[in-house]
């Protein structure tokens, strides 16, 4: 297992490495940020100030050398629209951007796995169709759409909460239900697959056979086996709420890590663009990690 | 003759009890960008206006434009140029002072100079020889030659140099530390800033124009607009910058709110960029003006900006210092036909691609419908911002160009980036243009610089060299609670100011 966890963690380096390196092309061919900064009438002196600033006047290998030995230094650099270190902003942003993951987490979860279990037992009848339109709304309604909606309707028709913002538990229910319910009915859908495949192995017709309750049968038998795909996709989609939530936080103006990506983007802010990326790239790697080790917990017969 | 010197006195704490009267209440904003931190730092100013949506909070400049015109003197109590053009010289307010109590002085106006690296900052210093403090209050700056434009750039909002930060204060907290905690000299100070989210500030009861009526003012980051529109209509904002379409056309028609144009020097135009191949149509003042005629200015003004903008003649916006007005070209499409079967193209041409400025693809639809039911056929080009901004300047396009720019000055700066040799947007120029050009700059009398720069401006019009669209209003949002929003209190500015002006309704 030791062994397993640092042929991994090498692997990771070298997957960060070379995200590192692609990331760092790819935002500098979107454009010049310098541009951006200033009015369009702006004087060329000003403009080839801007780029002496962020050192955008170097050759790209130069910039390449600078950039990834700041980083071996824990130095994501300065953020060209902020002029704030840019991992000073990330961790005033993450913070924010966990408690809506969480909150959209527990939200997917708490609707998507019930309803995917009842889905499944109840399979073709009334619950199962409830359950498919919850799932084909979730997935087919863009999520600034349902924010805007529920915005219209929660905060300024009947004025119940905040349309923006945070700092308050009524801040987060828009937004966790926004970002929550695409996610809620994918955790829904899986679940009730899962289920399914389940509810039908020999192992499963056993438990009947010997007489167990149904409840025992499903809740210890079926819904255990179950829930090992469920697991994974949920920690990736934990991952992919907190670092790419972008439309959802932009709507409710949530000051978390995906309005900073893009913001990052929109601004051509490449530090902030290298270091979000970076940095979710990394929290990818560590979660995938942590879901393998569960594996191992969750399923006995999985050794490595 | 006790109780007559009582009831003067009660008199007079009567009459001055309002002037005094202790700010009250929180003022609180909506805003269509992402706060940045730089913008609490003058030095750190670039060419654009948003940052002195901040800066007229926290800070104060020597001089800066204001309700009684653009060079308003404000830490300075009045300015004034030597004879040969080569010295300008600011005396400073007794009473004025910083947030931390500490007064402005000459030391700290030659220090926020020196330490500028904004917009304009390059260009200040290649013609300022010397700053030098005569003493506490009286500060001089010698240029290298005479330049009339000094104050242009210096005490309007073409950059940030004219706005003092404290010496003191900057030395021990660095350059970072002041971004996290400025001290200025403006009418509030910061209580709270969270990058990108929120900035909070509080009325400064020294600052010496007068006490701000308003005690907390409030701005919120709201970057989607629909959002913006539900808090403003929600009451959990007062203020929201740039509303449009049919979310502008939904808060005019809520009775409690009032949608309220500023006035930014900000023109759209057609750019006729091939005018200069002697092999195309464009080359053909005809044609060019009958681009221009068969635009309906004002049902595009109608359907983007709701009617609030107003339809030009010129490039050059009418509140800009040496501007000349011109009527806009009225709408005329069979005169605008005439001329194209004048010039040879009785079916129309081909005219290639257009180039909308970006985000405004809807307006340039507009326009190349016009131009369509004229018989010029254009194919619209989107693109993203900075490619498309990075495209115009190296000179890449071909077609036409439907440009806006907001940037600040006067009439000759703006010219210079369009129509001059050293314009970066420039794709041809017209000899007499570049001399007259080149000889305003250089001319130190005001009224015969004027008629330089007029004469510029003719020849523009005659030439039909821009079809000039409209001068954009920036439309905001403005709730029940506001008495005094400040839209347009500074002509030119895009944003509410002076904040020391604004005031609440009382409840």
């Amino acid at each position: 297992m030791k062994g397993y966890i640092l042929r991994r963690l090498g692997y990771s380096l070298v997957s960060l490495f070379l995200l590192s390196v692609t990331i760092f092309l790819f935002v500098r061919v979107t454009g010049d940020p310098a541009v951006l900064l200033v009015e369009p009438g702006a004087s060329k002196d000003d403009l080839e100030m801007i780029r002496q600033q962020f050192g955008l006047d170097q050759p790209l290998p130069v910039q390449y050398g600078s950039f990834i030995t700041s980083l071996l230094r824990g130095d994501f650099g300065q953020s060209f629209y902020y002029r704030t270190p840019v991992l000073e902003l990330y961790l005033s942003r993450l913070p924010h951007s966990l408690l809506l993951a969480g909150a959209a987490m527990v939200f997917s979860l708490v609707v998507g796995i019930p309803t995917g279990i009842i889905a499944a037992v109840r399979v073709n009848r009334w619950w199962d169709s409830v359950g498919k339109i919850f799932a084909l709304l979730g997935l087919s309604m863009p999520s600034f759409w349902v924010g805007l909606l529920m915005i219209l309707f929660f905060s300024v028709y009947l004025g119940w909460l905040p349309s923006s913002g945070s700092g308050t538990l009524l801040h987060l229910v828009m937004p966790a239900i926004a970002l929550g319910w695409v996610f809620a009915a994918a955790h829904m859908r899986l679940t009730r697959s899962s289920m399914l495949e389940v509810l039908g192995s020999e192992y499963v017709k056993l438990a009947r056979l010997k007489g167990l309750p149904e409840a025992l049968v499903i809740s210890k038998h079926a819904f255990k086996n179950a829930l090992i795909p469920v697991l994974t996709l949920a920690g990736i989609n934990l991952v992919i709420m907190v670092n790419v939530a972008v439309v959802v936080e932009t709507v409710f103006a949530w000051p978390g890590v995906g309005r900073l990506l893009y913001e990052g983007i929109a601004f051509r802010d490449f530090p902030v663009v290298q270091a979000t990326v970076l940095l979710g790239g990394a929290m990818i790697v560590i979660v995938n990690l942590l879901v393998d080790i569960l594996y191992a917990v969750i399923d006995p017969r999985i050794r490595y | 003759m006790a109780r007559a010197l009582a009831i003067l006195a009660l008199l007079l704490l009567g009459w001055t009890a309002p002037l005094n009267a202790a700010p009250e209440g929180t003022m609180t904003w909506g805003l269509h960008v992402t706060l940045a931190s730089r913008w609490l730092d003058p030095a750190e100013t670039e060419a654009l206006i948003t940052p002195f949506m901040v800066l007229y909070a926290i800070h104060d400049a020597l001089v800066k434009p204001m309700p009684a015109g653009p060079n308003t003197p404000s830490l300075a109590e009045s300015w004034s140029v030597s004879k040969d053009g080569l010295t300008y010289e600011f005396v400073l307010r007794k009473l004025a002072t910083f947030h931390n109590g500490d007064p402005v002085s000459a030391d700290d106006v030659k220090f926020s100079f020196d330490r500028y690296k904004g917009a304009a900052a390059k260009l200040l210093k290649d013609k300022v020889r010397e700053v030098q403090v005569v003493d506490a209050r009286r500060v001089r700056f010698h240029l290298k030659e005479p330049w009339p434009d000094f104050m242009t750039f210096y005490g309007t909002s073409a950059s940030g140099a004219a706005w003092i930060v404290p010496r003191k204060y900057v030395e021990k907290v660095g350059d970072d530390g002041f971004k996290k905690a400025p001290v200025g000299a403006g009418p509030y100070r910061v209580v709270s800033f969270t990058p990108g989210v929120e900035l909070v500030m509080e009325a400064f009861d020294g600052y010496w124009r007068k006490t701000p009526s308003v005690k907390r003012l409030v701005f919120r980051s709201i970057p989607e607009e629909a959002t913006r529109a539900a808090a403003l209509k929600n009451g959990e904002v007062d203020i929201v910058y740039l509303l449009s379409g049919p979310i502008a056309e939904d808060v005019r028609r809520t009775p409690s709110l009032q949608l309220v144009p500023s006035q930014p020097p900000a023109v759209f135009w057609l750019e006729f960029l091939d005018q200069w191949d002697p092999k195309s149509p464009w080359h053909d003042r005809r044609v060019r003006l009958a681009a221009s005629l068969a635009i309906d200015r004002q049902a595009v003004n109608q359907a983007e900006t709701l009617g609030f903008s107003r339809p030009t003649g010129s490039i050059i916006p009418r509140a800009f210092e040496y501007a000349l007005s011109f009527d806009p070209p009225p709408y005329d499409p069979r005169r605008a036909k005439q001329l194209l079967v004048e010039a040879g193209y009785p079916n129309g041409f081909d005219a290639g691609d257009f180039y909308p400025f970006p985000p405004y693809t809807s307006m340039g639809e507009a326009v190349a419908g016009y131009l369509q039911a004229l018989g010029i056929r254009t194919r619209i080009q989107t693109m993203e911002r900075a490619t498309f901004l990075t495209a115009w300047r190296e000179k890449k396009f071909k077609g036409l160009v439907m440009g806006i720019t907001g940037a600040a000055g006067n009439a000759a700066t703006r010219l210079e980036a369009y129509v001059t040799n050293g314009g970066i947007y420039a794709y041809g120029v017209v000899p007499e243009v570049e001399d007259l050009f080149q000889r305003q700059a250089r001319e130190q009398d005001r009224a015969r610089r004027e008629t330089l720069l007029h004469q510029i401006q003719k020849i523009l019009h005659e030439r039909v060299m821009h079809a000039p669209i409209y001068e954009l209003a920036f439309i905001w949002g403005v709730g029940p609670r506001v008495e005094e929003s400040g839209a347009d209190l500074i002509k030119g500015h895009a944003y509410s100011a002076p904040y020391e002006d604004l005031r609440l309704r009382k409840q």
